[in-house]
């Protein structure tokens, strides 16, 4: 259903064009002059040596989880790829060497110029391998393939802000969780 | 058939066949889906699992019965979940007590997506658990392989390596026993067995005794879940990314029926189709595994006095030599479909008496073994028959010398029998089409690739006289090869648009042909009339 967006009403003084072009200029010169007494609130960003703060929760590109051994927490299930929308989730599955793994991913790649950061291979995911929490909302590449987050790639993120107790950062890699299990894996109390 | 019968499902009278079981008749005549799983048509009715359960009146009203074990009788009056709650209830609770120790591993089991219990539990499950979170589940396996995992639950077997085809993960099976039906009833070797009881029983193979038979991998078809599963399709796809085509097997006069299951540029496995008058469900693992070879050692372009050249120049040079030659030998194919050969009669007519067709084969025809396989390696040898080619192919080799020309095609003579080839060397002239870099490739003069029986529409005749329609599937090693009927007729200076027009110049040829097209052939076949009865028609 279509939905109806009515146009606003002008009033007379609004219609005069001149008056609202002071306004608006008054407030570039209000963040100019406030810039000048007080540079520290600068209003626009110097991108791109200053990179926008954004928030963890945003859909940023995707990173895969580790186990705490460092291998993918990924079971190459293409639940993932099945519900992506932009089909640019490519899995190749072997035989993982941990036999009640059984199953990892060979190959894990992400076409970053296909996706259309939905979100939807993070809800798929059965086993909360991949999150797209990287922070990393500004892709930058000179070709096609640069733009193909390999496996590799997709694990090389280290959450160093993440705050340890963050309900997030259960075995995140980094985390004090995972040190935690990463201990106990070693000691031989897990297995 | 027998007369039909009248039974009373959920208040509508159904005509049926009488002494069918229930299930069929539910399903086939009723139209109501019922769920199964240790039910297979093509096994002995187990009656285990107890999912088909209906409501039938009886002395005392309506009581359960499960509908696989069931026999259709006049009267018989039944109500199944569309008309009882009491069947939907009772049904969730089968499904609820099999699902209670299942694991939950749907995510990396290869089933999923075509599993059974994934199925049955959808159409008729219990969505919510009504178990306590912390309640363990009770794994079924053997004592060898249990194992304590990284949360501490005690597990049961997974990836057991039965035989050289079959890993089984005991904790998903569901012991519907098909698989040890399979192996007794089909197979005629019984390697698998139930062993514990309860729900401690589990599958396993004899003790030191491994499961190995030239038909184990149906056992993964008949298995509904993903218990037994096949180590060449073991984690390469996941099934619903598959696209499939109808084919049959060419490599066993049989024809046994199968699917072929391709994507992204790749064939990925063979299925069975059932087709009751041939193979049932069955498949033997040499046909299932033929998919293996569809993109190895193709000759995928043309090779010109053994040197590489595309396909254009192989298909000039070609026609160049027959053109040139006084007498020219066209050698018919069995491993080619009826298209193909009546394309090679095209050509015979069109070269007119320079020109003699010979046919059969040297392959050794072995024994069938009443499953679905004949014996017989020559899929379309009753083709060839129907076409009115005879078996003549040693007469070729001892007139060799009267030839200057030879044209073979999807025919590996060199293969087959190289002591009687070699005579045919004495041909100067020598131009095989094929879809592999054979031996019969590395003794031609011009060599030209064609597609290979996966990738090509067209029909075969089985030894049961039935012809049978294979489809394209539409993965090419290259795209530019074409089928041997194209490439024949091309030769014959005609252009066929399509199959259907080849097997129209076929059925020109054949009486028994008569009035078919691949409509009426469709997906079960079609038996051909007796070879007397046609020409009586005719
Ligand atoms: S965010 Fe959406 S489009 Fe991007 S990979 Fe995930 S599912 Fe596909
Ligand atoms: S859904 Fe999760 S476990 Fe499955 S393939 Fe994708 S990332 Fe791996
Ligand atoms: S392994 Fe499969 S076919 Fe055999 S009893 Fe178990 S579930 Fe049935
Ligand atoms: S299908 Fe009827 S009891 Fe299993």
């Amino acid at each position: 259903m279509a939905k109806v967006i009515p146009r606003p009403d002008l009033g007379v003084w609004e219609r005069l064009y001149i008056g609202e072009i002071v306004k608006g200029l008054m407030t570039t010169f209000g963040h100019a002059g406030k810039a000048l007494t007080n540079p520290a609130h600068f209003p626009t960003l110097q991108y791109p040596e200053q990179q926008p703060d954004i928030p963890r929760d945003y859909r940023s590109r995707h990173r895969l989880m580790k186990r705490a051994d460092g291998s993918p927490r990924c079971v190459a299930c293409y639940m993932c790829s099945t519900a992506c929308p932009a089909r640019c989730i490519n899995i190749v599955a072997e035989e993982s060497p941990d036999k009640h793994i059984e199953k990892r991913p060979v190959r894990f790649e992400i076409d970053l110029l296909l996706c259309v950061f939905c979100g939807y291979c993070v809800e798929a995911c059965p086993c909360d391998a991949i999150r797209m929490d990287t922070k990393q909302a500004i892709l930058v590449g000179g070709d096609r393939a640069s733009f193909v987050a390999d496996k590799a790639k997709l694990m090389d993120w280290e959450p160093k802000d993440y705050p340890a107790d963050d309900i997030q950062s259960q075995k995140a890699p980094g985390g004090t969780l995972n040190a935690k299990a990463l201990e106990e894996l070693r000691s031989g109390s897990d297995h | 058939m027998a007369d039909l019968i009248t039974i009373n499902v959920d208040g509508k009278d159904v005509q049926v066949p009488p002494k069918i079981q229930l299930i069929e008749a539910l399903r086939t005549y009723a139209k109501v889906d019922t769920p199964a799983f240790c039910y297979h048509p093509d096994l002995s009715v187990a009656g285990n699992c107890r999912v088909c359960l209906v409501e039938v009146a009886g002395p005392r009203g309506f009581a359960f019965g499960i509908a696989c074990h069931m026999q259709t009788a006049p009267g018989l009056t039944v109500k199944t979940q569309i008309s009882s709650d009491r069947v939907k209830w009772a049904r969730r609770g089968v499904m609820e007590s099999l699902l209670v120790n299942h694991p939950l591993d749907c995510p990396i089991c290869d089933k999923a997506g075509e599993c059974t219990l994934q199925e049955n539990y959808m159409n008729s499950g219990r969505h919510e658990s009504r178990l306590p979170d912390d309640a363990g589940k009770q794994y079924k396996g053997g004592a060898d392989h249990r194992f304590t995992d990284a949360k501490g639950n005690d597990r049961g077997g997974k990836k057991i390596d039965l035989g050289p085809t079959i890993l089984l993960d005991q904790e998903r099976c569901i012991v519907c026993s098909r698989c040890v039906r399979f192996m007794s009833e089909v197979a005629k070797e019984p390697q698998l067995a139930i062993a514990g009881r309860g729900d401690h029983a589990y599958i396993t193979t004899f003790p030191g005794k491994p499961l190995t038979h030239g038909y184990d991998l149906n056992v993964t078809d008949v298995c509904p879940v993903g218990a037994l599963t096949g180590k060449h399709f073991r984690f390469q796809q996941r099934v619903w990314n598959l696209k499939s085509v109808e084919s049959i097997d060419p490599s066993d006069a049989f024809g046994a029926n199968i699917t072929i299951e391709y994507n992204n540029g790749r064939v990925w496995r063979l299925m069975p189709r059932r087709n009751p008058a041939v193979n049932k469900s069955w498949i033997a693992n040499s046909t299932r595994l033929l998919y293996q070879q569809l993109a190895v050692n193709r000759l995928t372009d043309a090779r010109v006095a053994g040197v590489d050249a595309d396909l254009d120049a192989g298909v000039q040079a070609a026609k160049a030599a027959i053109a040139a030659a006084k007498k020219v030998a066209l050698v018919a194919s069995g491993h080619g479909t009826v298209e193909d050969n009546a394309a090679l009669l095209a050509l015979k007519d069109a070269l007119g008496d320079k020109s003699e067709v010979f046919s059969g084969s040297w392959l050794a025809v072995g024994k069938a073994d009443g499953i679905a396989l004949s014996g017989d390696p020559v899929a379309n040898r009753a083709g060839l028959a129907v076409l009115g080619l005879a078996d003549n192919l040693d007469q070729l080799a001892q007139r060799a010398g009267e030839f200057d020309a030879l044209v073979v095609f999807n025919h590996d003579l060199w293969g087959a029998d190289a002591a009687k080839a070699a005579k045919l060397e004495a041909i100067p002239a020598r131009v095989v089409l094929a879809a592999w870099n054979d031996a019969t490739v590395a003794k031609a003069t011009v060599a030209v690739g064609i597609r290979a029986w996966a990738e090509v529409r067209g029909t075969m005749v089985n030894s049961q006289g039935r012809i049978q329609l294979m489809h394209a599937c539409p993965v090419l090693p290259n795209p530019a090869l074409e089928p041997a009927w194209q490439v024949l007729a091309g030769f014959a200076g005609a252009v066929w648009a399509s199959e259907a027009q080849a097997f129209a110049a076929a059925q020109a040829r054949a009486a028994r042909l008569a009035g078919l097209s691949y409509r009426a052939i469709g997906p079960m076949g079609a038996v051909l009339p007796q070879p007397a009865l046609a020409a009586a028609g005719a």
